[in-house]
């Protein structure tokens, strides 16, 4: 991987993180070891990302990206 | 007997002397609770932990406290206004 | 309506609250809740809201009591093994509170049954192990426009949301659609600790209390998620889905519906 030349700070689930700049979506469900990646919901900015458009979206600096995961537990 | 005199006058009473903590408080909000907004309620109760608490709750709470007339029998009646919505 | 003595004495520690007061108390004694699922977050769910004085609780369950439930079903005892869950919750509920009434529902939910069982009560708390179920939960009370609990634990992980129609998204705006079986662990696979079902099924049983009492805000509009590994809550805002099947604007699930498999999370 070639060094970024310029790095943007993004708040992943709360907290600030460095990533490369124009970092995509998908790229960053990648880092982030995001658990069963292909049924996690992302909100972006507190807006809903549908999944199709995981590979198209470039991160800006300050975006703010939250992974909600399916949580099915709970009666048995 | 003349500070008799200068008590308010009572829409209902309430006694509490067979009362602890918090249920004091508890009685006394909830018969409060039933009553018009600008009624008087005479509070009786016990002298010591009551008398510390129970004045400073039911005032927490909004009311007005008119008086405080100590009975010389170990009690004190408490007279309140209602506020409404405190 | 006036409380007696022991009411007052039984509820004191509400009615002293500013936010609740008698008023309060007199809300939660005329309120009704349905419990769908006398599991791990029904367990504390059911027993939190029968001792604080509401009304009348529902708990719909079919299962019985077993073994492997016990670690953190708190309303269900070693003596309980084998009986009808529903009816072993009932019986913690009357022993804590005998003031309440208890109904029992011993059947599982689905979109046959779902629209009457919701009907007869004010507020519905989600405390099911499975997505079907929990999709189910939503879409009936979306379009019932009942107010309900969503929640969901796994391992070291929970969360919850609150639904009241007219406020904020459902749990299909964030979650879409079920995943498909077995592509998401569950409980039984994956494990839970049993203190997760207490923490997130009272934090259920809180948000009941508020939405009867109108205390303080309610998770309409946001995700509570708990991380206990980390000992962290974060409250993460849940934008509404404009085109959610059924709370969108052009919904187009006009009915409630049973996903396929609605069952098959029982262990063997």
């Amino acid at each position: 991987m070639v060094a970024p030349e310029e790095s943007m700070k993004i708040i992943v689930g709360g907290k600030f993180k460095d990533y490369p700049e124009g970092l995509r979506l998908s790229a960053l469900i990648r880092q982030e070891n995001v658990e069963t990646p292909e049924y996690v919901t992302v909100a972006l900015n507190d807006d809903f990302v549908e999944a199709a458009a995981f590979d198209e979206i470039a991160l800006k600096e300050g975006d703010s990206v939250e992974f909600l995961y399916f949580m099915g537990g709970g009666g048995e | 007997m003349e500070k008799y005199e200068n008590l308010p006058a009572a829409d209902a009473a309430l006694d509490i002397t067979d009362a602890v903590c918090p249920i004091t408080f508890v009685r006394a909000k909830a018969a409060l609770e039933e009553m018009e907004a600008g009624a008087v309620l005479a509070l009786r109760m016990n002298d010591g932990e009551p008398v510390q608490n129970v004045p400073r709750s039911v005032k927490e709470e909004g009311h007005r406290i008119l008086k405080l007339a100590d009975n010389e029998d170990g009690t004190y009646t408490l007279f309140v206004r209602k506020v409404e919505e405190a | 309506m006036s409380f007696s003595n022991e009411q007052l004495e039984r509820y004191s520690r509400h009615i002293i609250l500013k936010e609740i007061g008698i008023k309060g108390q007199k809300k939660l004694s005329a309120a009704s809740v349905l419990i769908i699922g006398a599991g791990g977050l029904g367990a504390p769910a059911a027993l939190y809201l029968a001792a604080a004085g509401v009304g009348r609780i529902g708990i719909a369950d079919a299962d019985r009591v077993d073994l492997s439930n016990l670690q953190r079903q708190i309303i269900h005892g070693t003596n309980d093994l084998g009986k009808e869950k529903a009816e072993s919750a009932a019986e913690s509920m009357r022993a804590v509170n005998p003031e309440t009434r208890v109904e029992t529902h011993v059947c599982f939910v689905s979109a046959a049954n779902i629209g009457a069982l919701i009907a007869g009560y004010d507020f519905v708390l989600d405390g099911t192990d499975n997505f079907p179920a929990k999709f189910l939960i939503n879409d009936a009370c979306v379009l019932a426009k009942k107010p309900f609990s969503h929640a969901g634990i796994i391992r070291f992980r929970g969360q919850l949301m609150t639904y009241v129609p007219g406020a904020g998204p459902c749990y299909r705006c964030a979650f879409k659609e079920p995943p498909p079986p077995d592509a998401v662990p569950t409980c039984s696979q994956a494990g839970v600790v049993g203190a997760m079902a207490g923490v997130i099924g009272s934090l259920q049983a809180m948000e009941a209390v508020k939405y009867f009492t109108g205390a303080g805000e309610l998770l309409t509009g946001a995700l509570l998620t708990y991380d206990a590994l980390a000992q962290e809550f974060r409250k993460i805002r849940l934008p509404r889905r404009e085109a959610c099947g059924v709370c969108g604007s052009n919904p187009t699930i006009t009915a409630p519906f049973d996903y396929p498999g609605a069952v098959c999370e029982v262990a063997p």
